[in-house]
C-alpha cells in the first residue's frame, strides 16, 4: 500500500472530503479547477455511453458517480446519468428545499438529511413491497423497518454506505486502552489537543452520549442544561472545529490533535487505504448502558416528482447491488462497509484489514442509529451559543 | 430638460434615463432581495422549512441571545483591527510606490494584483501551511536555533491568526485605494511647501496626508465592510472557535435550517455595518469641519 505523504494528503482530502463548511472551500475550489481544466482540454471524464437515449439528473457524493458503480446501470438501460457532485449536505438540502429538488430525480446524502427530505416534502417514498428483495439482501441490522430512514411510517430511501463515529486517534500518539471513554476529551492535560469535525449536528452527539444522555430522544430542561455544560467542557479543550476533512487528517497524523470527534472510520479509512493503519477508529464501550458511538450513514433516495419514477427506483436498487456495492466499499479514496451481505465475501484480506470488517459490528453494537433528534434546534442552539461565548 | 433629485438639486433629464437601467437592476436584484429577507424574519421555521407565519419569535429571539450580539461585537472587533492593520501596512508601501519606487510600480502594481486576483481560499489555507505546528515558519525559527527544537508559535487556530488572514486578503483594497490617492496629489503643492522651509515631515502631515485622506478611507471602508461579512480566514485560520457574524449565520441557515433567524441574524450584520460606516463618515465629516 502507498503511504501518503504531507503533499499527498491534500489530494486525498480534497477529493474525499464531504466539506459542510462555509461556501467555499479548497476542496470545492479545486473540484471547480478540475472541471475547468477537463472542459478546457476536452475531455469527457469516465466513458459514457455516446448516444443515450434517456437521462437521469443525479446528486451525491463523489465516488456514486464512478463507471464501477453505475455504469453497466447507464449501459444496460441506455440512461446517461447526469451527476451533480454533493459537496456539502446541509447546504445542498437548504437548496432543494427552496425549490432545487425540481432539478434531481436521484439523491445520496447522510441519513438524516434524507429523513428530512420527508418532512420537508421534497421526496418520493419507496414502496416495502417493491423493494422486498433489496432489503431481504441487507445485513439484519438494516432489516425493514429501518427506523433512521423512515417518516411518518414511510421508506424515504436506502442505506448505500454506513460506518461509525467514535473515536479517531493516531496510535503512534495515543493510546487506545486511554479512549475507553471520551473522558480525556475533558482533561485539562489535553488543553488545545481536541479536534471537532464540523459535519452539521454530527460533533454534537458523542460528548451528550458520554453525559449519559440520548440525543435522540426528548430532552427536558435539566437535560439541555447538562448539554450545555458539557459542551463548555468540551470547548475548553478544543483546538480546532473544522469541516475540511485535509486539516483534520493532517492534525491527527502530527499528533497535534489528540481525537477528532464526528469523523469515524470515515475521516480513518482513506488514511488507512494509504498506508496510514496507525490511525484508528472505534466506538468505546457503554458507560452505565449508554452507548457512546453514532452509526453514520450514506442514503439515496429518489427526489419528490422524478421525470422517470421507475427508473428512479430501478437505479436505487442497483446501488445496493454486490457489483456496486463492493465497488462503494473500496472507492479510490475511502473503505467504508456497505448494507449487502453478499459485498463481504468479495473483498480481499486486505480491504477487510483497511475497513476493519473484524470490529464493524462491536462498532455497531456500540453505537446508537441516527434519527432525527427531536431537540436538534435546541441542541444546536446550545452548542452555538456556547460556541461564541 | 431637469428634475429634481430627493434632496431637490436639479438633475438633467438625460441623466435619469441614463441611470433607468442601472437603477432597475439594482431595484430589482439588490432592493427586492433585501425586501424578502426582511419578510422572511418575521415568519418561523417548522420541519425544516420556512412557515409564513408572521411573528415577531424571530426577533424576539434575537434580542435575547447574548452569543448573537457577542459575535456581532467580535465581528466589530476584528473588522475595526482589520482596517487599522491594512492602514498600517499598506500606506508605506502605497507612499513608497509613489515616491521612491515610481520606476517599478507597474510590477509592483502587477504583483499585488497577481496576489490579489489568486483564490482566497489557497491564500488563507497557505497561511495555515506557513502557521502551523509544523508549518514553514516554525521550521525557520528552530533552523536558527532561536528557539527549542519543540517550539511552536501556537499562532494557528487564534484570533490573531484570522486577523492575519483578514489582513492578508483585503490588503490590496487599501494599497491601491491610498496609492491612487497619493498619486493624485499636486507635487507643486509639495515644492512650494519645501520652498517655504517646511521640513519634509510638516509637508507629508500638512499636504499629503490631508490630501490622500479620501483613498484611506475609501480603502477602509472596502475592508471594513468585506471584514464584516467574512468567513473563510476565521473557520480556516482561526479554529472556528471564535464565530464571527459570518460563522453564525452560516450555521444558522444551514446546519440548524433555520432561515427566519439566518435572515435576521443578516439583517441585523447589514444594518450595524451601514449604520457603523455612517457614523464613522459622519465623525470624519465632523473632524473635517474642524479643521
Amino acid at each position: 500500500m502507498k503511504r501518503l505523504s504531507y503533499v499527498d494528503l491534500h489530494h486525498q482530502g480534497t477529493a474525499q472530503a464531504p466539506a459542510t463548511g462555509p461556501g467555499l472551500t479548497r476542496r470545492r475550489f479545486l473540484e471547480a479547477a478540475g472541471a475547468s481544466a477537463l472542459a478546457v482540454g476536452g475531455a469527457s471524464g469516465p466513458p459514457r455511453p455516446a448516444h443515450a437515449a434517456g437521462e437521469l439528473n443525479y446528486v451525491g457524493w463523489d465516488g456514486y458517480q464512478a463507471p464501477e458503480v453505475v455504469g453497466s446501470w447507464e449501459k444496460a438501460h441506455d440512461t446517461r446519468i447526469k451527476f451533480t457532485s454533493l459537496t456539502d449536505s446541509g447546504g445542498t438540502f437548504t437548496k432543494m428545499v427552496a425549490g432545487g429538488y425540481r432539478d434531481y430525480d436521484v439523491i445520496t446524502n447522510d441519513v438524516p438529511w434524507i429523513q428530512r427530505m420527508g418532512a420537508a416534502d421534497i421526496c418520493h417514498f419507496l414502496d416495502a413491497a417493491t423493494f422486498r428483495e433489496t432489503f431481504d439482501s441487507f445485513y439484519p441490522q438494516f432489516a425493514q423497518p429501518f427506523e433512521p430512514l423512515m417518516w411518518d411510517g414511510r421508506i424515504t430511501g436506502l442505506p448505500t454506505r454506513w460506518g461509525w463515529v467514535g473515536v479517531n486517534i493516531n496510535t503512534k500518539h495515543s493510546k487506545p486502552e486511554d479512549w475507553n471513554s471520551y473522558a480525556p476529551v475533558f482533561d485539562p492535560a489535553n488543553r488545545d489537543r481536541i479536534g471537532i469535525l464540523d459535519f452539521g449536528d454530527w460533533a454534537t452527539f458523542q460528548v451528550i452520549l458520554y453525559a449519559g444522555i440520548n440525543p435522540f430522544e426528548p430532552l427536558d430542561q435539566n437535560q439541555l442544561d447538562e448539554v450545555r455544560k458539557v459542551f463548555r467542557a468540551l470547548f475548553n479543550n478544543t483546538r480546532l472545529i473544522t469541516a475540511d476533512l485535509v486539516q483534520a487528517q493532517r492534525a491527527l497524523l502530527d499528533g497535534s490533535a489528540l481525537i477528532f470527534l464526528a469523523g469515524g472510520n470515515y475521516i480513518a479509512s482513506g488514511m488507512r487505504k494509504a498506508g496510514n493503519m496507525e490511525i484508528v477508529s472505534f466506538v468505546p464501550e457503554p458507560i452505565n448502558g449508554m452507548k457512546q458511538g453514532v452509526i453514520w450513514l450514506e442514503a439515496t433516495a429518489v427526489v419528490k416528482d422524478p421525470a422517470d419514477p421507475e427508473l428512479a427506483e430501478d437505479l436505487l436498487k442497483h446501488l445496493v447491488s454486490t457489483e456496486a456495492g463492493t465497488a462503494l466499499a473500496w472507492t479510490e479514496w475511502s473503505a467504508c462497509p456497505v448494507p449487502s451481505k453478499s459485498v463481504e465475501a468479495l473483498l480481499s484480506e486486505e480491504q477487510k484489514a483497511v475497513i476493519d470488517v473484524a470490529n464493524m459490528w462491536t462498532n455497531y453494537d456500540r453505537s446508537l442509529t441516527y434519527t432525527v433528534a427531536p431537540n436538534i434546534d435546541d441542541i444546536l442552539r446550545i452548542w452555538q451559543e456556547e460556541l461564541t461565548r | 430638460m431637469t428634475g429634481m433629485t430627493p434632496l431637490g438639486a436639479e438633475v438633467p433629464r438625460q441623466l435619469l434615463l441614463y441611470l433607468t437601467p442601472a437603477g432597475s437592476w439594482q431595484l430589482a436584484f439588490y432592493g427586492v432581495p433585501i425586501v424578502l429577507l426582511l419578510l422572511l424574519t418575521f415568519q418561523a421555521s417548522e420541519n425544516f422549512r420556512v412557515a409564513w407565519v408572521w411573528s415577531l419569535d424571530t426577533w424576539i429571539s434575537v434580542f435575547s441571545a447574548p452569543h448573537i450580539w457577542l459575535a456581532l461585537l467580535r465581528t466589530l472587533a476584528m473588522s475595526a483591527l482589520a482596517v487599522l492593520c491594512c492602514f498600517a501596512l499598506a500606506f508605506p508601501v502605497a507612499y513608497v510606490m509613489v515616491t521612491r519606487l515610481s520606476a517599478y510600480d507597474a510590477h509592483i502594481k502587477l504583483a499585488i494584483l497577481f496576489a490579489f486576483l489568486s483564490d482566497m481560499v489557497l491564500k488563507t489555507y497557505g497561511w495555515v501551511l506557513f502557521l502551523d505546528q509544523e508549518g514553514i515558519l516554525n521550521w525557520i525559527l528552530r533552523a536558527l536555533a532561536v528557539v527549542p527544537a519543540d517550539y511552536d508559535t501556537g499562532l494557528v487556530f487564534t484570533l490573531a491568526a484570522t486577523l492575519l488572514g483578514i489582513t492578508a486578503n483585503l490588503l490590496p483594497f487599501m494599497i491601491f485605494t491610498i496609492y491612487l490617492s497619493l498619486s493624485a496629489v499636486d507635487r507643486d503643492l509639495l515644492l512650494a511647501a519645501y520652498d517655504s522651509g517646511a521640513s519634509h515631515l510638516r509637508a507629508f502631515r500638512d499636504i499629503t496626508l490631508p490630501l490622500c485622506l479620501p483613498g484611506v478611507l475609501a480603502g477602509g471602508a472596502f475592508v471594513f465592510i468585506l471584514s464584516m461579512g467574512s468567513l473563510v480566514e476565521e473557520r480556516v485560520l482561526g479554529g472556528g472557535k471564535d464565530p464571527m457574524m459570518g460563522t453564525l449565520i452560516r450555521q444558522t441557515f444551514e446546519t440548524r435550517v433555520n432561515w427566519p433567524l439566518g435572515a435576521a441574524l443578516t439583517v441585523v450584520l447589514f444594518t450595524v455595518t451601514i449604520a457603523t460606516m455612517a457614523i464613522a463618515g459622519w465623525q470624519i465629516k465632523r473632524m473635517r469641519g474642524r479643521t
